[in-house]
């Protein structure tokens, strides 16, 4: 059946179609926004619990707005000695895991670019990992012949290199032109050199998506520590927010945290630590996107 | 210093039959010997200390576990520790608790699969149906913000709306007053799976979604003009072309999530399982853990470790599995 003359579609003065805004779109814009609230609700109930006062909330948990604010359950946070540790010992951990898993992940993915004899051997070696290990118990009895027990690195050193990562930035390494590589090589630069000065600034994006994505695996660590450390002292942020939420009366919190005041408004609590531990990727997320969104679709690149 | 053969010379081949050949290998170990030393040997070092030599202590699925006092040596206690032989292993499969974590285990994932695994595809695809440029960037930041949080959080903020005194309870209670003193989803064997279901879609659903948005991305916009052209509506056009063109991805992806079946996110159920729905909740890797660090009844690390290694060799053939599936279906493998 021959067609009608095209009618063309109506456009923008910069050109692009416009598109009719049926039923189709309202009700995808109505689906995927009540999605979006069933996300946001429990951070901004959360928030919510952390601010009012007791009694507000125990008379009507289920608010959409704060009829009165109170610092109270922050101030408690900020003052419990063990909180503030395990803050300050998660920001080392933070710190000093990313640096630690970046430099073991970055030196192998640059090797695993070089035709080394091996290379496959080596490769089949971490890949084996990611699907088999001796478990549980081994891994525990390996830590305490290790003499771990009980101490910081526990939580750092077994992080190691992360597989995944490790053959992606390698295989992003690989798809840069050889080239650079080459000339550079002719001009006397050792290999080295050559990471730092071509190949690290060239790979600067994706290195900087994988730090992020190691800093907020240490920041999250709380297994390992809960495995290890006896000492409450060394406790990182999310073991320490664990014990809270999972002591089922408040007085057994107050006994852990070191604090002697009478007892207070222990949701408020549990929700403010809940808050200080989220702050911080929640304050850099909207900014960061970008590196964060990144990574997964790093992987097509072939190597 | 530190020089590694310029690469043109690189591609000689390396014929190990010949003298000649080996003489080449060694030369070519030499020539890179500082990638090998100050590059790879960091990496490998660290995982053969971590995770290769975790591996002799399988052998304690055949023994029964003695302590070593004052022993500093790694494996003493392998040395210290007698041979039972599968002892472990018939106790193992005639232990009820076993076979409740074992269900449990791959009716998880079962479930996760059907209702967690074609989420983040029909997201993905509503997201790009999405005609608000601005908008949509905003609701991607929301939907995959909770990826990053660990379960300790979600658990926590969980806890506090599912609770006893949580929102969610006095919002059912304005419906119907009698479920005052019953209805509590963290300790209801009849809801907790689906709890387990809904919080693991709420976390990674949207993270799921990125690598088929990628996809989508990627489609010839010709496909879609054509389309048009021969007059499909939306709906038409995302069945007849966005779905086809991103079901190479989609067929990988399930591959993926079989081979990972037997690991039903410790993390998760961890974090928000109590004695009470042990019954419905309980996975094998969970079973792991109170066997080896919170049984009352007197306990053998031997038969932990058992389980743990009947879990890990399941695991492995269900990996294999998926490589050869996945290369099967033209894809790349995994390993």
């Amino acid at each position: 059946m021959p067609r009608a003359k095209e009618i063309p579609a109506p456009r923008t003065k910069k050109g692009n179609r416009i598109q009719k805004f049926n039923v189709f779109d309202a009700v995808l814009f109505v689906f995927l926004t009540l999605l979006g609230l069933i996300i946001v609700y429990p951070f901004y109930n959360t928030i919510l619990v952390s601010l009012v006062p007791q009694a507000d909330y125990t008379r009507n948990p289920f608010m959409l707005w704060p009829e009165r604010i109170t610092w109270e359950s922050y101030q408690f946070v900020f003052d419990s000695p063990l909180l503030l540790n395990s803050m300050a010992n998660s920001v080392k951990l933070a710190l000093a895991g990313t640096v630690y898993n970046m430099i073991l992940t970055v030196l192998m993915a640059y090797a695993f670019t070089k035709p080394i004899p091996g290379r496959n051997f080596f490769r089949f070696y971490m890949v084996f990992t990611m699907y088999f290990g001796g478990g549980l118990v081994p891994f525990y009895l390996l830590i305490k012949a290790l003499g771990l027990i009980d101490s910081f690195w526990v939580m750092v050193l077994p992080s190691g290199v992360s597989v995944t990562y490790m053959l992606i930035i390698s295989s992003n390494m690989s798809a840069l032109p050889k080239e650079l590589e080459e000339s550079a090589q002719l001009d006397g630069a050792s290999d080295i050199k050559i990471l730092f000065s071509i190949i690290l600034p060239l790979t600067l994006p994706i290195l900087a998506t994988f730090s992020l994505y190691y800093m907020v695996e240490r920041w999250n660590e709380w297994y390992n520590a809960m495995l290890f450390l006896k000492d409450t002292a060394k406790w990182p942020l999310q073991l320490t927010l664990r014990n809270i939420i999972s002591s089922a009366n408040f007085i057994s919190t107050q006994a852990m945290t070191g604090d002697v005041r009478p007892p207070t408004y222990g949701e408020g609590i549990k929700m403010a630590c809940i808050v200080v531990t989220v702050f911080p990727l929640m304050a850099v997320y909207p900014f960061l996107q970008r590196y964060f969104l990144t990574g997964l679709t790093l992987g097509a690149v072939k190597g | 210093m530190f020089m590694s053969p310029t690469l043109n010379q690189s591609h000689d081949y390396v014929d190990l039959r010949t003298r000649k050949g080996w003489k080449l290998l060694g030369k070519k170990i030499w020539q890179y010997k500082w990638i090998y030393l100050l590059m790879l040997l960091p990496g490998i070092a660290v995982t053969f200390v971590f995770k290769y030599m975790t591996m002799p202590g399988i052998l304690l699925s055949w023994k029964t576990f003695v302590p070593t006092f004052g022993d500093k040596s790694l494996f003493g206690y392998l040395a210290s520790s007698p041979w039972v032989g599968w002892a472990h292993f018939s106790r193992l499969f005639k232990e009820s608790a076993f076979w409740t974590a074992t269900a449990n285990t791959l009716i998880i994932s079962l479930l996760k699969l059907i209702f967690g695994f074609p989420f983040p595809i029909l997201l993905a695809i509503m997201i790009n149906e999405m005609i608000f440029k601005k908008y949509k960037r905003v609701l991607q930041t929301v939907y995959t913000f909770p990826h990053f949080l660990s379960w300790v959080v979600l658990a926590g903020m969980a806890i506090n709306l599912l609770g006893d005194t949580g929102v969610i309870k006095r919002f059912a209670m304005l419906f119907d007053p009698t479920v005052k003193d019953s209805w509590n989803v963290l300790y209801n064997t009849r809801y907790f799976r689906t709890l387990l279901i809904l919080t693991d879609m709420w976390k990674e659903g949207g993270w799921g979604t990125i690598l088929y948005l990628a996809a989508i991305a990627g489609i010839d916009p010709a496909l879609n003009e054509a389309a048009t052209i021969d007059g499909a509506n939306r709906f038409q056009r995302i069945v007849h072309v966005t779905f086809p063109q991103i079901s190479d991805l989609i067929v990988i992806m399930f591959i993926l999530s079989v081979g990972n079946m037997m690991n039903a996110n410790f993390d998760q159920i961890f974090n928000l399982y109590s004695a009470p729905v042990y019954k419905v909740a309980d996975v094998i890797d969970t079973y792991v853990y109170r066997l080896t660090f919170q049984s009352t009844t007197v306990m053998d690390f031997g038969f932990s470790t058992a389980v743990g290694l009947f879990k890990n060799v399941i695991n492995f053939a269900l990996i294999l599995g998926a490589n050869w599936a996945s290369k099967a279906t033209g894809g790349d493998g995994i390993m």
